[in-house]
């Protein structure tokens, strides 16, 4: 035990055991919200791409007021007059969103404007009624029509023509609640996704898919395999021919292409990846519980108990299963790896939940959906790198506990 | 003797091959749902859906439609795809040379290099060679295949791009049979060389461990003694004793070629059986899907039952072996 914590990949494993329980709560908010704009890179990148900012400009009776994040870096913003006001120095931002309400007299005219360093743009001129709803995107072809700019193309960067200062202007209304969102191109620990998702976080969250789906599926073939192989190894004859029958079959089936059509048809959800999953793994384990509960069924103090009236549940449940333990642990162990990377295939093709976020999930999306277009490294290596470092504790662990059962397999010299 | 030997393995593949067809005709009726709709197209009216029932036999009892099936099986006939509309049949027959090239092709290529390297690192153990084929056969079953091939892709196809991004040949395919092939050998290269980085680490290590084994047999000795040159005891000698498991490995490894071809077509978008079984699936085009799984079992099974016959012609004592039993 004490040489299993001196095991790097055991602290590694506890690491990521924590980071997938704490992590995602840690970090607050559901990993599916958007946060950003699509294919922001990590934050630590690229200093001249822009942050995200997002301005918020109230006014209710008399009093004006400007919430903002990100200022400091900018200058503070005034609030005059209706006004919110903040320097840009960086790249356009990835999106121009504002979105909010404004309450004026019907018989005045309302306007909100974007004030650039090289001119003016009249965002909305509103009259005739109380209450107005603002719902404006750079992206809309009906935003960049009535601005007069082209329509093919990116407006942000028409919204922001240079460096300087830049300022959003309300006036004619008597209150208003306006949101101004300035998602960057840069965003986050490990940047966004195709639908401006956190990275850090579905890669957080990917953590506990794959544990559960390879652990259980692994439990759960490993059980099976020692149900079979004891049962062929204690009953013996027409069982056991049938047993390791079925066995030689099952291995001759191609896995990917059975897995594939079993999840394609029978559903995608968790539980059925782990059902389908542990039945087309337990032969391994089934042929070594087997191996083992032969030699072991021959040998005097087996047959002692049999002698003694022990019944044929008591010999195996009490003597032989504990034999198998170190095998089974073992097995357990070197079995993860395989379970972890067939749920990370079948995710990868599309075969999984699509609301179930996993690291092959996140991958698959990442193929379908444009990462090769814009360069998006930070959507393929996180989530495959987790999955490699997962299957190699997982091969470390199972490699120490072989050796611990078997410490000829011990040392540098495998041969 | 020998004949009881190959009649037993070809029973034993029929037998598996009876489970996948069985799995098969289960699998596509014993689903959620009504299993009518598995084999007709949902848009059809009632009453054609009737005609259509009593015309694929859906009307009858399970066990005769069961030998309809299996006679529909053998004989190739899968019926209509969903999609397409074409005969299944046709479809995967063009699409099956893509999957048989990338198979063997990225077989063929890291077999070689692995047991270049295997052979290598036996003789010289110890050396910079060993080492890297003990860490590349141990770290290289971590990685999933179509991660290591999407960062490939992406460094070799889209920042550097020296290899085609999708597809089995360029769009329009260039005129001339020979520019043709050079075309369509450039859009597989990056596949069959991702597929051997990821394959050759095991039988680095497998050739190794049987070729550390086998040079330290006495007769490698005795062929030292004889004064004959590394080379000859090595390749003459060695090598040859474990030539018999090394074609049985090779084999067998079919199973996880045909998963790392659907895999790696899907990747990269190449035309091929896996891929089309994925758009089977996706697109709920039944016929479609059963018959491509169908196909990559029979590739499996056939090749296990090569392999089984291989073997048995390498290595007289397993026939020996096969009738004491």
């Amino acid at each position: 035990m004490k040489a299993l914590l001196r095991r790097p990949s055991v602290w590694a494993f506890i690491c990521i055991v924590l980071a997938g329980i704490f992590g995602p709560r840690l970090l607050g908010g559901s990993p599916s919200d958007t946060v950003g704009a699509p294919f922001a890179r990590p934050a630590w990148l690229g200093a001249s791409l822009s942050s995200s900012k997002t301005i918020e400009l109230k006014c209710s009776g008399d009093r004006v007021s400007v919430l903002g994040a990100g200022f400091a870096e900018s200058g503070g913003p005034k609030a005059e007059n209706g006004s919110a006001e903040f320097d840009w120095n960086s790249q356009p931002p990835a999106i121009f969103a504002l979105e909010g309400k404004i309450a004026a007299d019907p018989a005045l005219t309302a306007t909100v404007v974007w004030s650039t360093p090289k001119g003016d743009f009249e965002l909305a001129r509103l009259t005739g009624r109380e209450q107005y709803w603002l719902n404006l995107d750079a992206r809309d072809m009906m935003f960049k029509r009535s601005l007069g700019l082209p329509l093919i193309g990116q407006a942000v960067a028409d919204l922001f023509p240079s460096a300087g200062r830049y300022a959003l202007r309300v006036s004619g209304a008597h209150s208003y609640s306006l949101k101004l969102s300035l998602p960057g191109r840069r965003q986050g620990l490990l940047g966004t996704d195709q639908r401006g998702r956190d990275v850090f976080a579905l890669l957080l969250s990917g953590i506990s898919t794959s544990l559960t789906v390879g652990i259980s599926a692994t439990l759960a073939a490993t059980l099976l395999g020692l149900g079979f192989g004891l049962t062929a190894g204690y009953a013996g004859g027409l069982t056991d021919a049938l047993i390791m029958r079925a066995v030689d079959v099952l291995l001759a089936i191609p896995t990917l292409p059975i897995l594939m059509t079993l999840a394609g048809l029978w559903g995608k959800g968790l539980w059925q990846l782990v059902l389908i999953l542990s039945i087309f793994s337990w032969m391994g384990t089934a042929r070594s519980v087997r191996a083992l509960t032969l030699s072991v069924r021959e040998q005097p103090w087996v047959e002692g108990l049999r002698a003694l009236g022990a019944k044929r549940g008591y010999i195996l449940w009490r003597h032989l299963v504990p034999e198998t333990a170190p095998i089974l642990l073992a097995n357990l162990a070197l079995g993860v790896p395989g379970a972890v990377l067939s749920e990370a295939g079948l995710a990868f093709l599309g075969l999984s939940d699509p609301r179930l976020i996993s690291w092959g999930r996140m991958l698959h999306e990442a193929h379908s959906f444009g990462a090769f277009t814009e360069g998006a490294w930070w959507l393929i290596l996180p989530p495959g790198l987790g999955i490699v470092a997962l299957c190699l504790i997982f091969m470390d662990i199972g490699r120490f506990l072989e050796e611990k059962i078997d410490p000829r397999l011990g040392g540098k010299d495998h041969a | 003797m020998k004949r009881s030997w190959l009649l037993r393995r070809v029973l034993a593949s029929l037998l598996v091959l009876i489970c996948v067809l069985v799995l098969n005709f289960a699998l596509f009726r014993v689903m959620p749902g009504d299993a009518v709709s598995t084999i007709i197209d949902p848009n059809f009216s009632p009453e054609a859906k009737e005609r259509l029932r009593a015309l694929y036999g859906l009307d009858r009892p399970m066990l005769e439609q069961f030998f309809i099936y299996l006679k529909q099986m053998l004989t190739f006939r899968f019926g209509l795809s969903f999609l397409s509309r074409r005969p299944v049949w046709d479809e995967l027959l063009s699409r099956l040379p893509g999957t048989i090239t990338l198979m063997s092709l990225s077989m063929a290529a890291s077999a070689a290099l692995g047991i270049w390297l295997g052979v290598k690192s036996a003789v010289r153990r110890g050396s910079w060679i060993e080492k890297l084929v003990l860490r590349a056969g141990a770290v290289m079953s971590s990685f999933p295949g179509f991660f290591v091939q999407l960062v490939l892709l992406m460094l070799l196809a889209r920042d550097f791009p020296i290899f085609p991004l999708r597809g089995s040949v360029s769009v329009p395919p260039p005129a001339g049979g020979w520019a043709l092939l050079a075309d369509r050998l450039w859009h597989l290269s990056l596949p069959v060389l991702s597929l051997t980085l990821m394959g050759f680490g095991g039988w680095a290590l497998y050739v190794r461990n049987l070729m550390v084994r086998a040079l330290g047999e006495d007769f490698v000795l005795m062929a030292r003694a004889r004064g004959l040159s590394p080379r000859s005891v090595v390749y003459g000698h060695a090598f040859r004793t474990i030539l018999p498991p090394i074609v049985t490995i090779l084999l067998m490894s079919v199973p996880g070629l045909v998963s790392g071809a659907v895999i790696t077509e899907t990747v990269f978008s190449l035309r091929g059986v896996g891929a089309f079984l994925l758009e089977a699936l996706s697109g709920h085009d039944y016929p479609a899907a059963g018959a491509s799984f169908y196909l990559l079992a029979l590739i499996t099974v056939s090749c296990n039952l090569l392999a089984d016959v291989v073997y048995g012609l390498v290595d007289p004592r397993v026939r020996i072996e096969g009738v004491n039993r």
